[in-house]
């Protein structure tokens, strides 16, 4: 007998109408945008999250059925072990001191960032901006640590002296972290986009201090900004099979009145593999980074 | 005294002769330190290159120009030229997989697997191709496909199509020291396989920098 050719049932015409709202729902969004007057005064505070943007669906995400955490994997040593076959993959959050940013989950806590006048108006013209000078956008490095809060798959190679980070996005980089318990930074650091970074563990976790930015790197796609005197402390910690704790310490005197702490929840995806992603190979996304300007006087 | 320093030289000279090993007993590639490649500008100085007339062309055309293009936009070099650029890289051996991270060209690493895994059998053309390595006593021998067809072989501009295979043979002859073997098979732009051959040496406890090509680029444009 012939299977029976599929219906349109009760069942699809609630699919329907779901979609029918969503893009109903999408469509008076944009057009509420688009009635939006050019260049809006920069918030007097803190910027707001600037609204919607759709989270992936699971299929976009890749979902199967989710696989069961088991506990903590550990080396023969009995330091910890956050590698495997699979990948990290933190997904999309936008703003490390907020737990949800353009409508998806962000940070896991939020934070009020202690701004100095300057982040603070240099962090509200970027959101307002729509993030137009992004280094992102333009290939440069990611940075530390937004390489936790950002869609880009990662694994940790751990060697007897080395943690090395190998990334897929955004131009396929890796950063290394010399694990030494006695280890300083080297004087008269150059400073660069992933600084100098020295680690050891503690128990169950990886902590990592690092120092000699740039002051290039944004802090994450909002945009919070960071001076030269940046000085990190990570703390990664797989706190069962598929979970990656991360936390991030944020000391910058150049920045913040103050030291503050980020955290991120990190995902591991069994049997992900990294490809080679870069970023420049035919970069046309820059040249549309113009933010928020009227149609017409682009 | 006079017999015990003499012992003494010949141990640290055997010392430094002994290729490292891993506890598996595969050659250890790596250590507290550094690779650095000889410069090798041109791949076929001592080889008679087997060039299909439009390949000779590109070729001399290429040659002309003096500088790749693409270094210009901090493209990745490709293989094998990211082996025979001066500019250090660091080799991590994992039961299942090859990393090497290079300081030079974009920032960009490379992985080759160990697990026995075939080549995909479409791969996405891209810039280091698919590596798969294999043990062939103490040399590393590294089979790659599916690159792209924009770089160049070497400096001086020897072409390539997306037909490129490219056989890489590793061996570390002591401790400073690695034999690097390249054979060129591209049906697309060669008419028989041709090989080369260059050298590498270890630099002990150095790191690697970090160098943004991209921040370069910014500054002069």
């Amino acid at each position: 007998m012939k299977a029976p050719l599929r219906r349109f049932t009760a069942r699809h015409a609630w699919f329907a109408k779901l979609a029918g709202f969503a893009w109903l729902a999408l469509a008076c969004g944009y057009a509420q945008q688009q009635s939006t007057p050019p260049n809006p005064p920069i918030a007097p505070t803190l910027a707001k999250d600037p609204g919607p943007f759709l989270p992936p669906t699971p299929a976009q995400q890749g979902r199967g059925p989710r696989p069961v955490a088991g506990p903590t994997p550990h080396l023969p040593d009995g330091r910890p072990d956050f590698g495997g076959n699979g990948a990290w993959f933190p997904g999309f959050n936008g703003n490390l001191a907020e737990t949800t940013w353009k409508g998806v989950k962000s940070a896991d806590t939020h934070v009020d960032v202690p701004f100095l006048p300057w982040t603070l108006k240099t962090f509200n013209e970027r959101v307002e901006n729509l993030a137009k000078d992004d280094p992102e956008a333009r290939c440069l490095p990611v940075g530390v640590p937004r390489f936790m809060f950002d869609p880009y798959a990662f694994q940790m190679i751990q060697t007897r002296n080395q943690v090395v980070f190998v990334f897929d996005g955004d131009n396929y980089l890796w950063r290394i972290v010399t694990v030494d318990p006695a280890g300083t930074h080297p004087k008269n650091l150059k400073p660069t986009w992933l600084g100098d970074s020295v680690g050891h563990y503690e128990g169950d976790t990886l902590v990592v201090d690092v120092t000699g930015f740039n002051g290039l790197a944004w802090l994450d796609q909002a945009g919070h900004a960071t001076s030269d005197k940046l000085h990190l402390t990570e703390r990664y910690t797989r706190t069962d099979s598929l979970t990656l704790k991360y936390e991030v310490t944020i000391e910058d005197p150049g920045a913040y009145s103050k030291p503050w702490t980020a955290t991120n929840t990190v995902r591991w995806r069994p049997g992900l593999e990294l490809m080679e992603n870069i970023c420049q190979e035919d970069e046309k996304s820059s040249i549309h980074m113009i933010g928020n300007v009227a149609p017409e006087k682009q | 005294m006079k017999y015990f320093c003499f012992f003494a030289a010949l141990a640290v000279m055997h010392a430094q002769g002994q290729m490292p090993r891993l506890a598996d007993g595969k050659p250890d590639l790596g250590g507290d330190g550094v690779w650095l490649p000889r410069q090798v500008p041109d791949l076929t100085l001592k080889t008679d290159v087997p060039f299909q007339a439009w390949a000779k062309l590109k070729f001399q055309e290429n040659n002309a120009m003096k500088q790749n293009q693409l270094d210009l936009r901090c493209l990745p070099p490709g293989v094998p030229r990211i082996m025979l650029m001066p500019r250090p890289f660091e080799i991590v051996q994992t039961p299942t997989r090859i990393l090497f991270m290079y300081e030079g060209g974009a920032h960009v690493w490379r992985q080759i697997w160990m697990d026995g895994r075939a080549h995909p059998k479409d791969p996405n053309p891209n810039w280091l191709g698919h590596s798969i390595g294999r043990w062939d006593g103490d040399t590393l021998v590294v089979d790659s496909v599916g690159f792209n067809d924009m770089t160049w072989l070497d400096d001086a501009g020897h072409p390539h199509t997306q037909q490129l295979h490219v056989i890489e043979k590793y061996t570390r002859t002591d401790p400073q020291t690695m034999k690097y073997d390249v054979v060129i098979d591209d049906p697309g732009a060669y008419t028989k396989s041709w090989t080369s051959t260059s050298s590498l040496s270890f630099r002990q406890g150095e790191k690697l920098a970090e160098d943004i090509c991209l921040d370069k680029v910014s500054k002069t444009q």
